[in-house]
């Protein structure tokens, strides 16, 4: 027994040792193979090889930077007992900010931790309910499932499928779904209408505008409408096959065209000042008139 | 290529419809293989339903995988799942991830709110195909990755993924041994 004790290496700062499943944040599961030497660059360095489960990759790391960037256990059932606590609870608003919001989700997944991973796919997955995800936020939020759905099946020792369907349990509740003997609301179809819109709404624009303008003409109002079909952008590239079915489901978010009228009737409004403007120009020719007619009665005399 | 086994009896238009359903959202080729049987040893303890991941690993057929080839099981039969963290809820088929395997089941398909046979058999055979080529969950209710107990599988009946997971599945595709 006194023999082997000098033979376990010890890694990080001690609780890790040969043969166990640990955690390489952005990376995955991975099983500690051993500690070995490799010459590098002309020097010799001590490194701990790990071997990722999901294609049996060799990770080499230094062996005095083990615990720096963030290698750890496996989470303990106790641990995934609390995610699945916050995945089940009600979300905040996401943040809307983009630089912000990149800067708390890169952050959070560097540093590898269990419940950063967890608070970066439920701030996502929340915006993703408002609006659809950047590619680059897109990834991240596969990502951060990946490495969850990886961690919980590990730690819980069930298959990777199971451990997913169960993550979005929480996520996306079926009907009846419980936790901890509270019934979650079921899911509900989005995501819901783009954010710009509805920004619009709460500001009441288009309610002020419809109440400036003059109630048009059918037919000019379809006029109007098929010219700004026209001159309006080009939708954003990730939103185009969305809107059909998005369309039908709330045909009352046709509102939009509803500003032109106002916008078109300004100078429709200037055109009958433009109209008032020659009566003022009447008594100019009313006063050559009296200049002719006099000139006549000069040429009479 | 995919290769479609019934455990149960479906019409071969159903199973032509699930076959070029898959191809067009894969672009792989996928055609039936043969009918097998459910393994008796994966009926759970009430007798109620078959464990859908005892299926898949008991399953005893003579289907011969080339490198990258996915067997996709069709049964009739209702399958459960073992009980995780969120306790025990819908379960309508079951894959092993970046594996070989996968079984899909009709049961509650044509019923209330559930599309009909061949599109929602069609639906779920993509999406388990997907988690075959390691695609996880999708947001958009209009994927085929989207949760199978979610408004949106029945709301959108068409068999499509997102711009996301076609690129991811076709680097996956790519990337493989065939």
């Amino acid at each position: 027994m006194a023999s082997k004790q000098p033979q376990e290496p010890v890694i990080g700062d001690g609780s890790l040792h040969v043969g166990d499943r640990v955690v390489y944040p952005n990376q995955g599961i991975c099983r500690i193979t051993g500690v070995s030497v490799k010459q590098i660059a002309g020097r010799d360095w001590e490194v701990v090889t790990l071997r990722r489960e999901e294609d049996g990759a060799t990770v080499m790391v230094p062996r005095g930077k083990v615990m720096g960037i963030g290698l750890r256990k496996v989470a303990d059932i106790d641990a995934i007992d609390k995610v699945f606590d916050l995945l089940a609870a009600p979300g905040n608003d996401p943040q809307l900010d983009w630089k912000i919001r990149h800067r708390e989700n890169a952050d959070l997944m560097s540093g590898g931790g269990l419940f950063g991973t967890v608070a970066v796919l439920k701030s996502l997955h929340a915006l993703s309910r408002v609006r659809p995800l950047p590619q680059k936020e897109r990834e991240l939020y596969d990502n951060a499932r990946h490495l969850l759905v990886g961690e919980i099946a590990a730690a819980m020792n069930i298959p990777l499928h199971v451990a997913e369907d169960n993550l979005d349990y929480a996520l996306w509740p079926p009907p009846g779904m419980k936790r901890k003997g509270q019934v979650l609301p079921p899911a509900t179809l989005g995501p819901p209408a783009p954010v710009v819109r509805a920004a619009e709404e709460e500001i009441g624009l288009e309610e002020d505008e419809e109440e400036a303008a003059p109630p048009p003409p059918v037919a000019a109002e379809e006029e109007e409408e098929e010219g700004e079909e026209k001159a309006a952008p080009a939708p954003p590239p990730h939103v185009p096959k969305a809107e059909t079915p998005r369309a039908k489901a709330k045909p009352a978010r046709h509102p939009r065209p509803a500003p032109h009228p106002a916008k078109k009737a300004k100078p429709a409004a200037k055109k009958p000042a433009a109209k008032k403007a020659p009566p003022k120009k009447a008594p100019k020719k009313k006063a050559a008139a009296k200049k002719a007619a006099a000139k006549k009665t000069k040429g009479k005399r | 290529m995919i290769r479609l086994v019934t455990l149960s009896e479906f019409p071969p238009d159903v199973i032509d419809f699930i076959a070029r359903r898959v191809h067009a959202a894969y672009g792989m080729g996928c055609e039936f293989e043969g009918e097998g049987e459910m393994p008796s040893g994966a009926l759970d303890e009430e007798q109620s339903a078959y464990n859908a991941v005892k299926v898949v690993e008991e399953i005893d057929d003579d289907v011969a995988l080339y490198a990258d080839d996915k067997i996709l099981y069709l049964t009739r039969e209702p399958l459960t799942a073992p009980e995780g963290p969120m306790g025990r809820g819908p379960v309508d088929g079951y894959a092993q991830y970046g594996g070989g395997k996968a079984v899909i089941t009709s049961h509650g398909l044509g019923e209330k709110g559930l599309p009909p046979l061949e599109v929602g058999l069609a639906k779920r055979a993509a999406h388990y195909v997907g988690h075959l080529w390691d695609l996880h969950h999708c947001f958009d209710p209009r994927c085929a990755m989207h949760p199978g107990w979610s408004p949106g599988f029945a709301a959108y009946p068409d068999v499509a993924l997102c711009l996301f997971d076609r690129e991811k599945s076709e680097r996956k595709i790519k990337l493989g041994s065939t």
